[in-house]
């Protein structure tokens, strides 16, 4: 989930590229071209350049820890980060990444402050309190992890663009503490803005299991495992499907997936 | 990791010693000095104990990890067996305090021809054959070298890189000659087959068909429970069981294990601990075809463990209500410490089974220094002042070791069984027993030494029995098939059980 989100977040600031003029904007504005077209070397060669030009370029610090991060090099996007962050301190993307930085290398106390701060830099961006959320769950704190997701979501909302995954990411929380009905609203929610998530099937499928509907679960879970994306994994849905076959007594459906797992997963013994 | 213990009473005086694993010198793996020797603790029988190591040699070689108890040979004096990282040794007792080296007669050195001594970190002893002699699986982890040893992490923060980076390893199973030698069936019985990262093992009959089965919990990749077919032959089922893996279908970094029947309804199930943020693993066995189902949400355990990282456990009625209750030892990865935030010693924790439906964290009652936190590591459970409560001692990494004397104070009665066996295995490990209470209500155990992480408990049956002053019947069900009964058995006792000749 966590590399998934990355990627999204990464696209999305393609739109911070506007078009400038001076040649280390220009130089910038190459470097994040490359960076999509996942050509990172040259994206690093264009942004040596940019930043020669303007050791300050605040958008260009932001792409060199993405790219850092991307390769993870987090020490180096830590860097870059803090000088973004001296040249403008109030910058909310530079802040988010930090807090992005620290979540990513499971610093969580550290990760805390930082989303904090972005937060109040700019409270309308969902995507610090989704994070502030995730990272007050991984903390063992899922009551506050759930009104952070719930802001998530209203702001998500509020900007025209709700995202399946803060609702899948909520449901998860919610069905390991038992709140099984109030998943599956969110589970819906994920499912009618991607009716072809591969996790939002997964989820409903655990959800279905959960309910003691194997025969549903099944269903679903086979849609899931039909469906592109690598999270959840292959291995993650053919686990739920054994087990849904064998609530279902099919007992053929149960090894022909527990194979699966094997030959995915298993090395072989010398 | 390190930091196996063991109680066991080795000359045979009713009070159970203890035994500590200990490491070496890195990255020689040699035990250069005293301080790496393994220890042995002899029980003054009041609750003080003795350093009896020296004189019963099993100071040890190499880089130790994990003990395992039984008494292979039958003589009635209780074995030591040493797993670790560059050496295995098996300790014969000799009686009268002295314990003799016999690992390479014994062939249990673990030593493959071409790639050498797996690092060992479990190990256990229990009667797959029923044939009345121990026979003893060591769980493997994975290939590591330490002279070269690569660190993960950034140019500041280095740590030790996790399990992904290293390459699993089989597990091996040696079946007992009956003649003080073994025979490494690992390949003939299907358990080479299933390439692991283990750290825990236990043993039960899970399906009630008279064989013992073995369960594996593997570190970040799925568990084993491997399905003891007869014939010297295992399958290993742990997915279609569904005990393989957390029920979201991930792995978790599983440690120690305890595979006994929490809910009384006479079927194993398995608790597993692992690491923050995993959740421990608690699957009730459903029987038949029903494998187990992860019960973690259910019994309140899922969200009570999150933040927890354990390590040795056990499964132990300790307020003796006919509840198994669960003792975690507990400590964050050192090196995890400023990523967290926080220390990474932690106190351990013991929950409270209430009525065999869920899991209340009663550790803030369980005495002030019960609290207090440490790098604890590996935990054994034994009733050391014989007085009807058990309780449990507890390594600790670069410290001194706990030993937490249960002094639960209620009105709850007991009973031990000792047993022996004649044809089955002497100690009666793999013998299940139910009681029944004048209340009507039934309880289930069984006899095994190999509970947790790294570690070995004793080797009783034992029972909380509530309010109730006798055992309306206890029914036992010896390894080789044998039954016996015995009826209106008076509590607060330890009773010995000699198994009877087939009829």
């Amino acid at each position: 989930m966590r590399i998934r989100l990355l990627v999204v977040l990464l696209m999305a600031s393609l739109c911070d590229a506007a078009a400038q003029v001076s040649p280390a904007q220009a130089a910038y504005q190459k470097a994040n071209a490359l960076f999509v077209a996942q050509k990172f070397q040259e994206c690093l060669n264009e942004l040596d350049i940019a930043l020669r030009l303007d050791p300050k370029l605040v958008p260009a610090l932001t792409l060199k820890a993405k790219l850092a991060m991307t390769i993870y090099r987090f020490d180096v996007a830590r860097e870059s980060l803090e000088r973004a962050l001296a040249a403008d301190p109030t910058s909310f993307y530079a802040q988010f990444l930090y807090g992005l930085e620290a979540y990513l290398t499971n610093d969580l106390e550290l990760a805390l402050p930082r989303f904090e701060k972005a937060r109040q830099l700019n409270p309308a961006d969902p995507r610090a309190a989704l994070y502030l959320g995730m990272t007050r769950e991984s903390l063992g704190q899922p009551a506050d992890a759930l009104k952070l997701y719930e802001e998530a979501m209203r702001l998500e909302q509020s900007a025209g663009a709700p995202q399946a995954d803060t609702f899948l990411i909520g449901s998860r929380l919610l069905l390991m503490m038992g709140r099984t009905d109030d998943a599956k609203v969110w589970i819906d929610r994920a499912l009618k803005l991607e009716p072809n998530s591969r996790a939002a099937h997964f989820e409903l499928a655990r959800y279905l299991e959960e309910k003691g509907d194997s025969v549903k679960a099944a269903v679903e879970g086979e849609a899931a495992l039909r469906l592109p994306g690598g999270d959840p994994t292959d291995v993650q849905i053919h686990y739920l499907l054994v087990r849904a076959y064998r609530e279902s007594e099919r007992p053929a459906d149960v090894a022909r997936h527990a194979e699966a797992i094997r030959a995915i997963g298993d090395p072989k013994p010398k | 990791m390190a930091g196996g213990v063991a109680v066991l009473d080795y000359d045979n005086d009713g009070c159970m010693d203890v035994f500590f694993t200990n490491g070496a010198a890195l990255p020689s793996l040699r035990k250069t000095g005293p301080e790496f020797s393994n220890r042995l603790f002899h029980n003054n029988c009041n609750m003080t104990f003795t350093d009896v190591t020296e004189a019963a040699g099993v100071a040890g070689k190499g880089y130790s990890m994990a003990v395992a108890t039984g008494d292979f040979d039958n003589d009635g004096l209780t074995d030591i067996f040493v797993a670790g990282v560059n050496e295995n040794i098996l300790y014969r007792n000799l009686g009268k305090g002295r314990f003799a080296d016999i690992t390479a007669k014994a062939g249990v050195a673990g030593v493959d021809p071409k790639s050498g001594k797996p690092w060992s970190v479990s190990a256990g002893w229990f009667d797959y054959d029923n044939d009345g002699w121990l026979d003893l699986f060591v769980a493997n982890y994975v290939v590591w070298d330490p002279t070269k040893e690569t660190r993960c992490g950034t140019t500041e923060q280095q740590y030790y890189c996790h399990p992904d980076a290293y390459q699993g390893l089989p597990s091996q199973l040696f079946h007992n000659n009956r003649d003080g030698t073994f025979t490494d069936v690992s390949i003939t019985s299907g358990i080479a087959r299933h390439i692991g990262k283990a750290m825990g093992v236990a043993f039960a009959d899970m399906d009630g068909d008279g064989l013992t089965d073995i369960f594996v919990a593997n570190d970040s990749v799925r568990n084993f429970l491997f399905h003891n077919e007869g014939g010297g032959k295992f399958r290993e089922i742990g997915l279609e069981a569904g005990a393989a893996l957390r029920d979201d279908g991930k792995a978790i970094a599983g440690m120690g294990v305890d595979f006994r029947d929490f809910n009384n309804d006479g079927l194993p199930d398995l608790i597993v601990s692992g690491m923050i943020n995993d959740s421990f693993l608690l699957f009730r066995n459903r029987g038949g075809k029903g494998g187990f189902e992860d019960y973690g949400q259910s019994s309140g355990l899922r969200m009570a463990t999150r933040q927890l990282t354990g390590w040795g456990l056990g499964m132990y009625d300790f307020d003796n209500d006919g509840w198994k209750d669960l003792f975690f030892g507990l400590a964050h990865f050192a090196e995890l410490g400023h990523y967290i935030g926080r220390d990474s010693a932690l106190p351990n924790r013991v929950f409270r089974n209430v009525d065999g439906g869920r899991f209340e964290d009663v550790s803030s009652g369980a005495g002030p220094g019960f609290e207090l936190p440490a790098q604890h590591r590996g935990v054994a459970f034994a009733d050391f002042d014989n007085d009807g409560r058990l309780d449990a001692v507890v390594s600790v990494l670069n410290g001194p070791a706990k030993l937490f004397h249960n002094i639960t104070a209620n009105d709850a009665h007991w009973l031990a069984l000792k047993l022996h066996g004649k044809r089955s295995n002497r100690q009666g490990l793999g013998v299940t027993v139910r009681i029944v209470l004048p209340d009507g209500r039934s309880l289930y155990n069984q006899a095994t030494t190999s509970v947790g992480y790294a570690s070995s408990s004793e080797p009783l049956v034992r029972f909380g029995l509530g309010v109730n002053r006798t055992a309306q019947r206890i029914e036992i069900r010896w390894p080789g098939g044998v039954t016996q009964q015995l009826t209106d058995v008076i509590a607060d006792r330890t009773v010995e059980v000699t198994e009877e000749a087939q009829p």
